[in-house]
């Protein structure tokens, strides 16, 4: 079976010669259809880049990258992605910019009527669809935004950092949602995070990414039951995992 | 309907009230404190004369004013037309943006009022030599503020958009244009500012109509009173003017932060 998402030994360097920079790599990672995999890493550690050599919206310096049996080669556009900074424009309401994917992507919006209301039932966002973006809180802007990167139904999803601007508690609450949204439909997950405990509560493998120039230091399996709760988080065996983790790191001297 | 109406109103005057009193206040010292300095009226008159004596010349007064006001209007109508869709392309090519943006830059450095006595020359005291200063005063800071507007899309958008597949065209309408807005009503607001200046520096230098052509005359005829006259119509012609940009940026671009009303 192809992999969802498929890594040989990529390399990224910003700058050429002397004020060459070693960005990312090299690197090798398989994720398979329906895996839900953290890229967990210090920031700087060019976790963000190889996202973006994934979506084709960055070249790679050497290696080759596949999704779906593809080969990347430019800007993909079978896949959902949410970038590290929100794109809802402050022009169109919630649900305009939702449509705006539509849109873009010149597809009929009329087609996705109960899908939007869908998405934004399961975000808790049903009353706010005529609402601009500015009117709400953080967190709220980042259901919208989960709402706009999921609307066309992509079986692939690329997210850098999503949660990374919010405060602890939306993050939690958020963070639960992100992980209905993808029991309820098994789409390839990719989500960069620098939250050990992020990684492990969503990810069925985290892998872990080491500081300047980002190398894959250690890929984890995480064993633990769906979904994962408070309780799960509460566990002898997500601390251990998060103790591993916190080691690795610790050798590294990033905490 | 009514009731609406007076709210407004009464909303209006409790964000504005202390403007207007201070406003009030500048004319009251203004109109009294001639009396106790004992100023000659030839030197500065009150504001009350300014109404009264200029009341005379009333149509002479209207009748420049709309000349002032057509020279206004038209070049800084064609510095828009012209501006916009070369600040566009300037945006978008590299070759543009390597030979005549420097280009503008440094232009913008130069007083382009120091041209005005040239066009007079070679154009004459008509029409045409006025639309075209007030063209150039109005037209820098137009496309330079277009140019910006247009080549500062945020990486993401600029990234959303390509995962989108959009075609230029498409990612051009629906996320290029309406995040350029705002920058763009920049530049057309200076403009505004900028049009009724260099019509009027445009008529001292060589006219026989408009108000800039009225005020020399009546100075050199010792009617500071007319003169002040004909500098209420230029801030009116002024406000009037900014006031249309004001407006239809409230109506282009309702959603940005320098227009949102708390609700």
């Amino acid at each position: 079976m192809t992999a969802a998402v498929d890594i040989q030994s990529v390399t990224k360097v910003f700058n050429e010669g002397a004020a060459a920079v070693a960005a990312f790599g090299p690197g090798d990672l398989r994720v398979e259809a329906g895996e839900f995999v953290s890229l967990l890493g210090p920031s700087g550690c060019g976790k963000s880049t190889l996202l973006l050599m994934v979506a084709g919206l960055l070249e790679s310096s050497s290696g080759a990258i596949t999704v779906k049996g593809r080969r990347v080669s430019g800007p993909r556009t079978d896949i959902g992605i949410m970038f590290q900074d929100s794109t809802l424009v402050p022009w169109r309401t919630v649900r305009g910019n939702i449509e705006l994917q539509l849109e873009l992507r010149n597809l009929d919006v009329r087609g996705y009527e109960d899908r939007i209301r869908s998405l934004l039932q399961q975000v808790n966002l049903e009353d706010f669809a005529a609402s601009a973006p500015y009117e709400l809180s953080g967190g709220m802007r980042q259901r919208a935004a989960f709402c706009q990167a999921l609307v066309h139904d992509p079986d692939t999803l690329l997210l850098d950092e999503p949660l990374g601007k919010l405060d602890a508690m939306t993050r939690e609450s958020i963070r639960r949602d992100l992980q209905n949204l993808w029991l309820d439909k098994k789409q390839t997950v990719l989500l960069v995070t620098h939250s050990i405990e992020e990684a492990v509560q969503l990810s069925n493998r985290v892998v872990v990414i080491s500081p300047r120039p980002g190398r894959i230091e250690k890929i984890l399996e995480i064993d633990l039951p769906w979904p994962r709760d408070l309780a799960t988080k509460n566990s002898s065996r997500f601390s251990e995992y998060v103790m591993e983790i916190q080691l690795i790191f610790q050798r590294y001297g990033v905490i | 309907m009514i009731p609406g109406l007076l709210e407004k109103l009464g909303q209006w005057f409790s964000r504005s009230w202390m403007f207007m009193c201070f406003f009030a206040g500048f004319f009251l010292f203004w109109e009294y404190s001639i009396g106790w300095f004992d100023v000659p009226r030839y030197i500065l008159p009150r504001p009350t004369e300014i109404i009264t004596k200029s009341a005379a010349d009333i149509d002479r007064l209207l009748y420049y004013t709309w000349v002032t006001g057509s020279e206004s209007f038209t070049g800084y109508i064609i510095a828009i037309v012209i501006a916009v869709p070369l600040g566009l392309a300037i945006a978008f090519s590299s070759i543009l943006r390597r030979t005549i943006y420097p280009f503008f830059v440094s232009v913008e450095m130069v007083p382009k009022i120091a041209f005005a006595p040239l066009f007079i020359s070679w154009l004459g005291f008509g029409f045409l030599p006025k639309i075209i200063i007030v063209f150039l005063v109005c037209f820098f800071p137009i496309v330079l503020n277009a140019i910006l507007a247009f080549s500062s899309l945020s990486e993401e958008l600029t990234r959303f958009c390509s995962a989108t597949g959009a075609t230029r065209t498409r990612a051009f309408l629906k996320v290029r244009l309406p995040a350029a807005l705002p920058q763009c009503f920049v530049g057309f607001k200076y403009g505004a500012i900028n049009a009724t200046v260099g019509a009027t520096i445009a008529e001292f230098i060589g006219s026989d109509q408009g108000l800039g052509f009225y005020i020399q005359i009546v100075t050199g005829n010792m009617r500071p009173d007319l003169a002040f006259a004909a500098i209420f119509m230029l801030t009116a012609l002024g406000l009037f003017l900014f006031g249309l940009v004001t407006l239809a940026e409230r109506l282009l671009v309702p959603w940005h932060i320098s227009q949102r009303r708390n609700k």
